[in-house]
């Protein structure tokens, strides 16, 4: 469950959210500049609400008027990157399994998961090429299987089918969908594409410019 | 035809050929007096041996405590705003810029045992002398050489873009998991840069150490000191361990090129 009542602020923008996400797939819809990318970064806790308060499965982790704030390594979150932000020292593998590594898998372990996950998404094959060598597409089922790998209690997916191309997207989708229902946490999906919402969602939250 | 920018007039190549002579000469100097066949004896006879024992102790000893202590200072001069910011560049400078013996008076002034600011203390309290000991020769060195490391950080810490270090803490790194697992491999080339260079300038430590720690034969002579030395009693000692030092000297340059020559040249 999350639940936001107050103010996303990033910079200038700031915005009022009232959002109640249970454990279902929500997609964020809305032109550029509406708050899409800062409402996840506010979930993640990679920046601070201006006001109101923030509870992730029942736990407060932001609430400006008690000072009460949760860093975002302690929020179980599992999240795309617009940009993936992949490690570029790592592999494709060593990012998939980065999640697990971080919070004390053994490496070997770690990766023979993450093995599996990359399969699924068809980029085993590159699996062992440094990640600022993968394509686009490559690298964004990567920064999927890494998001999704450390089975987070809150999913967070910025534009995660954007750099995957047409032909491929299909099968993206359906692991993604498959993987999500077995997780059964919120999660929010921003998109541009109406036909990843539908497919993806179960319901809309349409952000129109403030 | 070149363009006007493209065209080095021939004054200006003169003159460049002139700086390079001034600069190669030394060199070429110091090689002509080294006596080849008496090299390997001049360099392993006892006070050569002390003095380079002591100078590889020291430097490393140094270059890891301006590490200690460089790497925060770095990170707080890359990462945080702070109104002294400016100052605490200035001072980190500062080693840089002041000759090295007025370095060496001003650790006195701190450690000294007799008039020095905390030297007292030390001594009555915790027994520990810094002047005329190891600890002095590691303290100068460190002195001088950690702004060369502390440079080298913070540039490297600037160039690291913070979004990966984002991406680590929401899979759940804490604060040592991501310097350990995102920052440290990013840091890699600057830290490697950055400690040479401030090693190659402990090693070389020449007026702070002096003033500082003394001259003793065994305890606080390092290399250059025993050069300085050796230069009255015996000149043949002291341009092979000179010879030696340019050689460790153009060593870490080798190391560097990719990092500092290759980047200037391209």
């Amino acid at each position: 469950m999350i639940s936001l009542h107050g103010t996303v602020v990033a910079g200038e923008f700031s915005r009022r959210f009232d959002l109640e996400i249970g454990n279902e797939i929500v997609g964020v819809v809305g032109q550029n500049g509406t708050g899409k990318t800062s409402l996840l970064r506010t979930i993640a806790g990679l920046s601070a609400l201006g006001s109101g308060q923030l509870s992730l499965n029942g736990v407060m982790v932001d609430q400006p008027a008690k000072r009460l704030f949760v860093l975002p390594e302690l929020r179980s979150i599992g999240m795309v990157f617009q940009d993936h932000a992949l490690m570029p020292f790592l592999s494709a593998v060593g990012n998939a399994a980065l999640p697990l590594v971080v919070r004390g898998m053994k490496r070997g372990e770690a990766k023979t998961l993450a093995l599996e996950l990359l399969e699924q998404f068809g980029v085993a094959d590159v699996a062992y090429q440094l990640s600022s060598t993968l394509s686009g597409g490559q690298s964004q089922r990567v920064a999927i299987v890494r998001a999704l790998i450390g089975n987070p209690s809150v999913v967070l997916l910025d534009e995660p089918l954007s750099a995957i191309d047409e032909e491929s997207r299909n099968g993206v989708r359906s692991v993604i969908a498959s993987r999500l229902s077995m997780l059964g946490v919120p999660t929010l999906i921003v998109s541009h594409d109406q036909v990843d919402v539908v497919a993806l969602c179960s319901r809309v939250e349409q952000l129109n410019r403030v | 035809m070149s363009t006007v920018g493209a065209r080095t007039p021939r004054f200006v190549q003169v003159g460049a050929a002139l700086g390079v002579a001034f600069l190669a000469l030394p060199i070429v100097g110091l090689l002509r007096r080294v006596s080849w066949l008496t090299l390997w004896d001049q360099l392993t006879q006892s006070s050569s041996r002390e003095a380079l024992r002591i100078s590889l102790y020291a430097s490393l000893s140094a270059t890891l405590l301006a590490l200690i202590v460089g790497l925060p200072l770095a990170w707080c001069l890359a990462r945080m705003q702070f109104r002294l910011r400016r100052v605490v560049r200035a001072l980190v400078l500062l080693p840089m810029v002041i000759p090295p013996v007025v370095g060496g008076v001003a650790l006195l002034g701190v450690y000294g045992k007799t008039n020095g600011l905390l030297g007292g203390v030390l001594d009555s309290v915790f027994g520990i002398q810094l002047t005329y000991s190891i600890w002095g020769v590691i303290i100068a060195e460190a002195f001088v050489a950690m702004p060369f490391l502390v440079l080298a950080l913070e540039g490297g810490l600037r160039s690291i873009n913070t979004r990966y270090e984002e991406a680590a803490a929401v899979m759940g790194a804490s604060d040592l998991a991501r310097f350990r697992s995102v920052v440290l491999p990013m840091l890699r080339p600057s830290l490697v840069a950055g400690l040479m260079l401030a090693w190659a300038r402990a090693l070389g430590e020449f007026g702070a150490t002096i003033t500082f720690a003394g001259n003793i034969e065994g305890r606080t002579q390092t290399t250059p000191l025993a050069v300085y030395t050796m230069l009255e009693s015996n000149p043949e000692g002291a341009y092979a361990l000179s010879f030696l030092l340019v050689a460790v000297c153009v060593a870490v340059l080798i190391g560097l090129r990719d990092k500092w020559i290759g980047g200037f040249a391209r």
